[in-house]
C-alpha cells in the first residue's frame, strides 16, 4: 500500500480566481525521499499543506480530487487525526514555537498532551526525539533562547515525537545560517535513514540532488515531471520553469560531460569530480 | 574622502561582553559582502554604520559625517538599509505610497519622490502592481518592494540585510542585476549574507567577521582561497570553488562561467 | 527572553502549595472579612497574609505595591475623615480642618480591606508560576484553548515589544525622525502601529497552523506532562480553608 496517493487534486484558495493546484496526481512509497522544486508560487507549499489537511480544513476554499495519506482520506479527516500520520515543518522557526511553554522539554510535550498520550510514554518519546535531533542538552532552556538552527530542530523534534511515518518540510533552512542549515539537513538525513518518508521543498538544488530518491518539478500548479534527480536536472528546459540545476550539473552541461552509462549529467560534487577527472585523462 | 570610514570601533551592549573589537575599515566603491557565522557581530556592525547604534569607543564616519553627530533619520539621506524582513517595514496601503515614504522623509518633493518611486518599481519589476496593497502580494515580491523603497531614496550607500532569503532563482538573478547596476553607477553596495554562491557571483570584496573581529578582508577571489580560515568561521566556499579545490586546480574560481572558460581553453 | 510575569522563584513551603489552594485562600479571606466586618477580623486576615508573604520571602516585592495604594488610601482617609456624613466626634485638627473619629474609623476599615485583598492576590501572583496556575485551571475544566491563549500571551508580548523596536529602527532608517520634541515622537508612533499589527496577524496565522498540526483541535481527552501536586498536604489546606469559612458563617448567623 503506497504511503501517499494523490489523485487529480485541485484547489483554489478563497477569494482568488485561479486554481493553485490544477489536477495533481502522484504516489509516494514508504521510505522514499522526495524533493519538490519549482519557482515561487508554483504550488509547492499548497501541495505540502494538502498532505497534512491544512488544505482544505484550515483555509477552506474549493477542493477537488483526493489525497490519501497512510490510508486516511484527507478530505474526510481532521487535521489532528492526520497529525498521527504526517507532520509538517515550516520555514519560520519562530512561529512554530507555541509560546505557552517555558522549556524545550515541555514544548515538545505539547503535541503529545493534545493527543492524550500517557505520562510515561510521553517522557520516553520526548527523550528519544531530543537525542535524535541532538538537542538533548537544551532540554531545560527557554525555547525563545535557542538559535535559529536549534529552534528548527526543536520544531522537527516536536513533530517526530508524535510518531508520524511521513514528514513534510517546507524550505526548512531558508531562514538559517550555513551552520544551522547543515544541522537541519543532517537531522533530516538521519530520519530518512531510519525509514521515515520525507517530502522536502528546497531551493538549494545541491541538497535536493544529494538527498532525494525522486524529484518533483512543479510549475503553475501542475506537475511537469516526477523522476530521479539525474533525469530532472539533466532536462534542458529547467530555466523555462524558473528552476536551475545544481552547480555541478550546470558545469557538466556546458562542458558536455555526461555519465556514459546513463546519458545523464552528474548531480553531486563526488560524481562530478570523478567524471571531470576521467574527462581530463 | 572615503565613503565609509570605521576607526578603532569597539562596541558592547550595556557593558556586557564586547561584540565588536578594534574594527578598522574603509569602504569606497567596491561592492562588499560581509560574511560570518550568526552571532559574530555582522548585524551589530551594520546597525553601527546606520547610526542605529553608537560606538562605545571609536568612530563611524559616513561621507565625512560622524554618526555620533547626527540622528538616524538625518543620516538616511546618505545611507540606506534594506531590512531582512519586509513585514518589519511596510505599513502603507498602496505600494506606490510605501515606496514614496522614504524619499519624502529625506526631503524630495512629491513630484521627485513619485518619479523615483516609479523608476525603482520598474527596476524591481513590479511596476504593474503600483496601486495594490503590499500585503496582497507574495512574501518574495514584498521583499522586492522593500528594496524598491530604498532604491527610490537614491542614497550613495546601500546595505542589504540577507537579500536572497525566500527568493527563488529568478528573484535572485533580479537582485544580482540590481546590485551590479548600482555598483556600475558608482554607488557603494554592502550586504550581510549567507549565500556563498551569490557572493562569489556578485561582490568584488568580501570581509569575514568572526567573534567580533575582522578575520579576512580582500577581493572575493582572495578570501575564498583561504579554505581553512573559512572552515574555522563555519563558512564554506561556493560550490564551484569547492569543486576546483577538490580537483586540485590552483586558481580560485568563483563562478560556473569562469570555470567553464578555463576548461574550454584547456581543451584547446 | 523574559516571560511577562511577576513570579519570584524561591524554595519555600508557600511556593509548594498548589495554585487552586491559593485561589481559594483569596476568595475565603475576602469572604471572611466581609462576613465578619470587625476590624479585629480584618487585621487578623491581613496579619496572616503578611506572615505568609514573609515566609515566602516575597514581602519586599509587595511593599512598593502597598506604598502605591497608600496614595489612594490616604485620599480616602482625608476625605472620609473630613466630610463623611454623620461625623460627630472631632479627634484632631490641622489648621482649621477638623478630622472626625467616625470618618477615620470608616476609612481605616476600607484600608484594611484593600490591603487584605492586595496581599492575598500577591501571595498567588508572586509565588505561583503562571503556567502552573493555568494548567490547574485547565485540569478542572477551563478550555485548553483559553489556557493556551493565557499562557502564550505572557511570552509573546515581550516578543512583540522586540519586534516594535526593529520596526522603529526600520522607519528611522527611512528618514522618519523619532528623536526630539514630544510632538515629533508622537508622530513617529503612528507608522509603527501598521507593521506591528500586520506582523502579529501574520505570525498568529502561521502559529495557528503550527498548533493545528500538533493536534491543538483534537477532541481527545488531554493528558499532562507535569504531575499535579495534589498530595495530602494540599488537601488539608483546602479543608482548613473551607472549615474557616463555615466557622465564619456560623459565627455571623448565631452570635
Amino acid at each position: 500500500m503506497k504511503k501517499i496517493i494523490v489523485e487529480n487534486l485541485k484547489y483554489k484558495y478563497p477569494l482568488t480566481n485561479e486554481l493553485a493546484l490544477k489536477g495533481i496526481s502522484f504516489e509516494v512509497a514508504k521510505g522514499e525521499f522526495i524533493g519538490i522544486v519549482g519557482k515561487n508560487l508554483s504550488g509547492k507549499s499548497t501541495l505540502c499543506q494538502a498532505l497534512v489537511g491544512l488544505v482544505p480544513h484550515f483555509y477552506k476554499g474549493s477542493y477537488g480530487g483526493s489525497v490519501i495519506v497512510d490510508g486516511l482520506q484527507v478530505l474526510q479527516s481532521e487535521i489532528s487525526e492526520l497529525a498521527h500520520k504526517v507532520g509538517i515543518v515550516f520555514q519560520n522557526p519562530f512561529t512554530q514555537v507555541t509560546g505557552a511553554k517555558l522549556t524545550v522539554y515541555e514544548e515538545i510535550a505539547f503535541g503529545l498532551e493534545n493527543m492524550g498520550i500517557q505520562r510515561e510514554e510521553m517522557k520516553e518519546r520526548i527523550d528519544d526525539a531530543l537525542k535524535l535531533l541532538d538537542i538533548y542538552q537544551f532540554k531545560d532552556r527557554n525555547p525563545f533562547d535557542l538559535s535559529g538552527g536549534q529552534m528548527q530542530r526543536m520544531a522537527i523534534a516536536s513533530i517526530i515525537a508524535m510518531k508520524p511515518e511521513i514528514i513534510v518540510l517546507d524550505e526548512p533552512t531558508s531562514q538559517l545560517d550555513p551552520q544551522g542549515s547543515e544541522e537541519v539537513f543532517k537531522a533530516i538525513q538521519n530520519l530518512s535513514k531510519q525509514g521515515m518518508t520525507v517530502i522536502m521543498i528546497e531551493h538549494k538544488m545541491e541538497k535536493i540532488a544529494k538527498y532525494s530518491d525522486r524529484v518533483m518539478l512543479l510549475h503553475d500548479g501542475e506537475i511537469i515531471d516526477f523522476d530521479t534527480p539525474q533525469k530532472i536536472f539533466s532536462r534542458k528546459d529547467l530555466n523555462d520553469y524558473g528552476v536551475t540545476a545544481p552547480v555541478f550539473t550546470k558545469i557538466c552541461k556546458e562542458l558536455e560531460i555526461k555519465n556514459e552509462a546513463t546519458g545523464l549529467y552528474p548531480i553531486t560534487l563526488d560524481e562530478t569530480y570523478d567524471l571531470v577527472v576521467k574527462y581530463n585523462a | 574622502m572615503h565613503k565609509i570610514e570605521v576607526r578603532n570601533l569597539h562596541f558592547s551592549y550595556e557593558n556586557n561582553e564586547e561584540i565588536l573589537k578594534e574594527i578598522n575599515l574603509t569602504f569606497d566603491h567596491r561592492s562588499t559582502a560581509i560574511i560570518g557565522q550568526n552571532g559574530a557581530g555582522k548585524t551589530t556592525f551594520v546597525k553601527l554604520l546606520k547610526g542605529l547604534l553608537k560606538p562605545n569607543t571609536g568612530d563611524v564616519i559616513i561621507n565625512g559625517i560622524n554618526t555620533k553627530d547626527i540622528t538616524v533619520a538625518g543620516l538616511a539621506k546618505y545611507i540606506g538599509l534594506v531590512f531582512q524582513n519586509p513585514n518589519d517595514q511596510i505599513f502603507k496601503n498602496k505600494i506606490i505610497d510605501e515606496v514614496m515614504f522614504g524619499p519624502l522623509n529625506i526631503g524630495q518633493t512629491p513630484t521627485e519622490a513619485k518619479e523615483n518611486a516609479i523608476k525603482a518599481l520598474k527596476t524591481v519589476g513590479l511596476c504593474e502592481k503600483i496601486d495594490e496593497n503590499p500585503y496582497d502580494i507574495s512574501l518574495s515580491e514584498r521583499k522586492l518592494i522593500s528594496i524598491a523603497s530604498i532604491l527610490a531614496m537614491d542614497t550613495e550607500i546601500i546595505i542589504f540585510d540577507e537579500p536572497t532569503i525566500a527568493q527563488d532563482y529568478e528573484g535572485k538573478e533580479r537582485i544580482k542585476s540590481i546590485i551590479k547596476d548600482l555598483s556600475a553607477k558608482g554607488k557603494l553596495v554592502l550586504t550581510i549574507i549567507h549565500d556563498m554562491d551569490f557572493v562569489a557571483e556578485t561582490f568584488e570584496r568580501t570581509i569575514v567577521i568572526a567573534k567580533g573581529k575582522v578575520l579576512l578582508d580582500g577581493t572575493t577571489r582572495e578570501v575564498y582561497a583561504y579554505k581553512d580560515v573559512l572552515n574555522e568561521a563555519y563558512l564554506e566556499a561556493p560550490n564551484v570553488t569547492q569543486l576546483c579545490q577538490c580537483l586540485g586546480v590552483k586558481e580560485t574560481f568563483l563562478t560556473v562561467e569562469e570555470f567553464i572558460e578555463y576548461k574550454k581553453k584547456d581543451r584547446i | 527572553m523574559k516571560a511577562l510575569s511577576l513570579y519570584q522563584e524561591r524554595d519555600t513551603i508557600v511556593h509548594k502549595v498548589d495554585a487552586i489552594s491559593k485561589l481559594l485562600y483569596i476568595g475565603i479571606s475576602i469572604a471572611i472579612s466581609m462576613i465578619l466586618p470587625y476590624k479585629t477580623v480584618g487585621l487578623a486576615c491581613m496579619g496572616v497574609s503578611i506572615i505568609l508573604l514573609l515566609i515566602a520571602k516575597v514581602f519586599k516585592k509587595v511593599i512598593p505595591l502597598i506604598g502605591f495604594s497608600m496614595i489612594i488610601l490616604l485620599s480616602i482617609i482625608i476625605i472620609q475623615g473630613l466630610f463623611r456624613a454623620g461625623n460627630k466626634t472631632p479627634v484632631f485638627h490641622i489648621v482649621n480642618l477638623i478630622f472626625y473619629k467616625e470618618g477615620l474609623l470608616f476609612a481605616l476599615e476600607i484600608c484594611i480591606r484593600v490591603i487584605n485583598i492586595l496581599c492575598a492576590f500577591a501571595i498567588l501572583i508572586l509565588t505561583t508560576k503562571p503556567s502552573d496556575l493555568i494548567e490547574s485551571l485547565v485540569r478542572r475544566g477551563l478550555s485548553p484553548r483559553m489556557g493556551y491563549v493565557l499562557c502564550a500571551v505572557l511570552q509573546i508580548i515581550p516578543q512583540m515589544i522586540t519586534t516594535m523596536e526593529t520596526i522603529s529602527d526600520a522607519q528611522r532608517s527611512r528618514g522618519m525622525e523619532t528623536e526630539g520634541k514630544l510632538s515629533v515622537r508622537i508622530k513617529a508612533f503612528l507608522p509603527l502601529i501598521g507593521p506591528v499589527v500586520m506582523n502579529s496577524l501574520i505570525n498568529t496565522r502561521e502559529r495557528s497552523m503550527a498548533l493545528e498540526v500538533r493536534g491543538f483541535s483534537s477532541k481527545t481527552h488531554k493528558t499532562f506532562l507535569n504531575q499535579e501536586q495534589n498530595n495530602n498536604y494540599n488537601k488539608i489546606i483546602k479543608i482548613i480553608l473551607i472549615l474557616l469559612l463555615l466557622l465564619a458563617i456560623t459565627w455571623r448567623l448565631f452570635i
